[in-house]
């Protein structure tokens, strides 16, 4: 009985391990000072001094960060009610609108951004922050309506029933018995939501227009014209930020869940 | 929702599909930009070549006051399809030797006005008179920077300096070569050591067994001088095909033991030459730019600053001191002789080759 | 579940009309338009005469090599699915059910944080990581690098189904006698099935369509479909071939996943 348990952490532990190898790479080589990534290694804040100055990188920073933000704020809005709508009604069509998902997750994205870009410029969409979010959005909506939706489908629907039968109303059974329930699926599609908004490269690439970039179209660039450690930098200095973030969340949200 | 689907009709996908285009456009779409600052161009180019130098930009900018804005393109293919689709709103475009015909062709750039260049009678008159950046008698390209893609070794481990293109298929360099996942440089290096003409190979099937015949000496393929930088100091491979201008920067800036050559057999030459976009907003503006590019203080200072590919400006190349690596690679005249430069391509040749590097990759993954 | 009628229509619509008219005007129309684009001879840009082919997808068919590309991503989307499963199942398994506590939280932000790094840089990170054991630009590289970027997927959604039951089912089962193994695989496991099939999904997909990871982790050996669909719109601009194949991953993968679904729908049926 105890063995299965003390595996099962065990096994965590190692997963945790595995996941986090090339981000302490990471994070340790934005202090190594060989602009080349070679070792041996020597500790340098040369590249943080860097960063400093580099306006645009930090701009590029930002702009993701924003952006990302607003596209979990929609995506996860407009996802869960979509999800809500397939987990509740038997309807015709029903079947299609789930096919309809897999295009925006299966079509390569430089096939989707080249689309959009000729679309949008078609219906007088200027490029720029805008144009963006309405891609990324598209993006992610995707991804929260199938993890609501899964959390949905492992749902005890027994309670949403015992409590209608106990008197309450539909608002009621909602707040107080669905929304809870529910939070941590909505929870998880939001996390989806914002890294893929965050990580969003070819879709910002064809969607920016100039003077404007975000993160992920910047190491792009870095990637052909010159990658040097300040890229770690800045990822460092975002994953401490998201973590605080994520810490700070949590104090007011049990991650965990409750009960 | 099927309002819309019904407007969509055959035409008016053509029509609006044909109005369009891949990437950024600098400034197009700015609503107030209808009318085009004097004071201003925007150059379309590759990232970091040369003409976004930021000393350099400040430098025109304090000699003329014009104010240089760039968006760049990351393939041919894009850099037309950015010209196609986004009319006024680009000054001076970079064209490759082998796409500046495509260009022109299409009139998305126009004649250039070469009494407004001072520097161009000092140009190499091969490069410079070439039909490549001609059209009608007109010059439709001003040649700024040639190069070569050929071999680059590993000194410490080449010893003596390998003189054959052999050399990436002997079976003692096993693992240790590089090529880049470029489909035309690939098969112009199978057409080269086969002995046939790199634009137009008589013979394909020939290239792609020499090409597959690469499978055991492939270590890696890179596509960006960065990863070559990397990849070469990391020690992943000895030997590689390799862009002259950048075996100069690797030695020069990352101090790597870049050895350069052009093998017996023959390299991969060209050129490129700063065009002026069609309806240029500002065409002076352009000119002046050009002409500040193939200015000798501008490639001196970029060439020893950074690395540069030689100059179109012979005047310009004969300032560089005489250690400067960049100036030995490209004052080998007998190298020279051996090179074939890069011509224009058909779409099927393209494709062609295209399809045959996809092949050769498919079975170096197996 | 409520079966549509007049009352219900408008909630239905209400409730899907914002994300579906936003992927209408975002995706659906622009990918039709590509879709036309696939059966166009030249790219639409070209100024020539507008006509009509089916060559792009004969090519497919005539050519081997887009075929044998396409089986290899399908494979590999498979590979990285099922190890991600393998993988991420057990650790959601053990922060829903075995972790209490702050612990739970911690760790589970810590399995969401990798998610939010820079998947290039990640990716380069590992090629630092691989290349001294002499792993790199090898088919496990890619097959590690990709399960490392999907793994959060896998274990985010099976850790949201496995957490939403009920503690008390549990219980009731063993108080009538079930034990363990047993228990899993006909309580806790068909339960969170759900979860199980939304991270398989959310990561088959994409992976089918990856060729950032196995170009950079693989070198030679990182061959796939989304490599050619690359190269049809950076070299040679045939875009109608480029949307071709990217359509013929599509129904590759719609039908896969068709085929899978009622299989699994019955064993969750069952509850």
């Amino acid at each position: 009985m105890k063995l299965g348990p003390a595996l099962l952490t065990a096994h965590l532990w190692l997963v945790l391990a595995f996941l986090y190898v090339p981000i302490v790479v990471m994070v340790v080589l934005g202090f190594n000072a060989s602009p080349l990534y070679a070792l041996p290694f020597q500790f340098d804040l040369v590249w943080y001094r860097e960063l400093v100055g580099n306006a645009k990188l930090i701009d590029a920073g930002i702009h993701s960060v924003g952006i990302a933000i607003v596209n979990t704020i929609i995506a996860t809005t407009f996802g869960t009610m979509a999800a809500l709508a397939f987990a509740r009604y038997q309807f015709r069509g029903k079947t299609i609108l789930q096919l309809l998902l897999f295009p925006p997750v299966a079509i390569p994205w430089l096939v989707i951004g080249t689309a959009m870009l000729v679309f949008f410029y078609w219906i007088d969409i200027k490029r720029g922050l805008f144009a963006i979010l309405l891609g990324h959005v598209a993006l992610s909506l995707p991804y929260v309506i199938v993890v609501v939706g899964a959390r949905l489908a492992t749902f005890p629907r027994a309670v949403e029933e015992a409590a209608a039968t106990l008197g309450a109303t539909p608002f009621q059974t909602f707040r107080r018995v669905t929304a809870p329930l529910l939070a941590p699926g909505v929870i998880g599609g939001a996390l989806f939501a914002f890294a893929v908004s965050f990580d969003q490269f070819v879709i910002s690439y064809f969607l920016a227009p100039p003077g404007v970039t975000t993160l992920p179209v910047e190491i792009y660039g870095a990637i052909r014209k010159g990658f040097t450690p300040e890229i770690n930098a800045i990822s460092t200095i975002i994953i401490v930020v998201s973590m605080g973030a994520l810490l700070l969340t949590a104090r007011f949200y049990r991650f965990g869940g409750e009960r | 929702m099927s309002k819309t689907n019904s407007r969509i009709t055959r035409r008016r996908f053509v029509a609006g599909a044909g109005a369009i285009g891949l990437g950024a456009a600098t400034g197009v779409l700015a609503a107030p930009r209808i009318v085009r600052a004097e004071g201003k161009i925007t150059v379309l180019n590759w990232q970091g070549y040369g003409t976004d130098e930021a000393w350099a930009v400040e430098a025109f900018k304090k000699a003329t006051g014009i104010e240089v804005v760039h968006d760049y393109f990351n393939s041919e293919p894009e850099m037309i399809t950015k010209l196609r689709t986004n009319p006024g709103a680009y000054d001076v475009v970079l064209t490759n030797s082998a796409w500046n015909g495509v260009a022109s062709g299409e009139e998305l750039i126009q004649a250039i006005d070469t009494s407004q260049i001072k520097h161009f009678a000092d140009l190499n008159p091969s490069l410079r008179d070439s039909a490549l950046l001609a059209k009608d008698g007109k010059v439709y390209g001003v040649s700024w920077v040639w190069g070569m893609t050929a071999i680059a070794y590993n000194t410490e481990k080449f010893n003596p300096a390998p003189d054959s293109v052999e050399v990436l298929w002997d079976a003692k360099n096993a693992k240790r070569v590089s090529v880049r996942d470029d489909a035309v440089e690939a098969v112009s290096y199978g057409a080269i050591a086969t002995g046939q003409d790199m634009n137009h190979p008589k013979d394909i099937e020939k290239v792609k067994a020499k090409l597959l015949e690469l499978k055991p000496q492939i270590a890696t393929l890179w596509s960006s001088e960065d990863e070559w930088n990397k990849l070469f100091q990391s020690g992943t491979f000895d030997v590689s095909v390799y862009w002259s201008g950048s075996a100069a920067r690797s030695k020069t800036n990352y101090k790597l033991p870049v050895g350069y050559m052009v093998p017996k057999e023959g390299g991969i030459g060209w050129f490129d030459g700063l065009a002026v976009a069609s309806n240029a907003p500002n065409n002076s503006g352009a000119h002046e730019f050009i002409n500040y590019m193939v200015d000798p203080t501008f490639y001196v200072e970029w060439a020893t600053k950074v690395g540069a590919p030689a100059s179109a400006n012979p005047k310009a190349n004969d300032q560089l001191p005489a250690e400067d690596v960049g100036r030995q690679i490209h004052s080998d005249q007998a190298a020279i002789k051996r090179l074939q430069f890069m011509a224009p391509l058909t779409d099927e040749e393209r494709q062609t080759f295209s399809d045959l590097w996809t092949e050769v990759k498919a079975e170096f993954a197996k | 579940m409520a079966v549509a009628d007049r009352r219900n229509r408008g909630a239905i619509l209400a409730l899907t009309g914002p994300a579906y008219l936003w992927l209408t005007a975002t995706i659906f129309l622009p990918l039709s338009a590509m879709l036309y684009c696939s059966f166009l001879a030249k790219s639409p840009l070209v100024p020539a005469p507008v006509s009509y082919t089916l060559r792009h997808y004969e090519a497919f068919v005539d050519k081997s090599v887009y075929q044998q590309l396409m089986l290899w991503s399908l494979q590999m989307g498979a590979i990285v699915t099922i190890c991600c499963l393998v993988i991420g199942y057990p650790a959601a398994l053990a922060l829903a059910k075995v972790i209490k506590g702050r612990w739970r939280e911690a760790m589970f932000l810590m399995v969401v944080l990798p998610f939010w790094s820079n998947a290039l840089v990640r990716t380069f990170s590992w090629t630092l990581v691989l290349r001294p054991f002499d792993l790199l630009y090898s088919y496990p590289a890619v097959i590690v690098g990709l399960v490392h970027s999907y793994l959060p997927y896998m274990i985010l959604t099976c850790y949201i189904s496995l957490q939403a039951i009920d503690d008390s089912v549990i219980e009731a089962a063993r108080s009538l006698g079930a034990r363990s193994g047993a228990l899993f695989r006909r309580v806790v496991f068909p339960m969170s099935l759900p979860g199980v099939l939304a991270g398989s999904a959310l990561i088959f997909v994409p992976a089918v369509g990856s060729f950032m990871e196995p170009r950079i982790l693989g070198g030679a050996k990182g061959a796939t479909l989304g490599m050619a669909v690359e190269d049809q719109f950076t070299v040679t601009a045939n875009w109608p071939f480029g949307a071709a194949l990217s359509f013929l991953m599509l129904g590759a993968v719609l039908l896969i996943c068709l085929a899978v679904y009622p299989a699994a729908r019955k064993r969750m049926e069952g509850l």
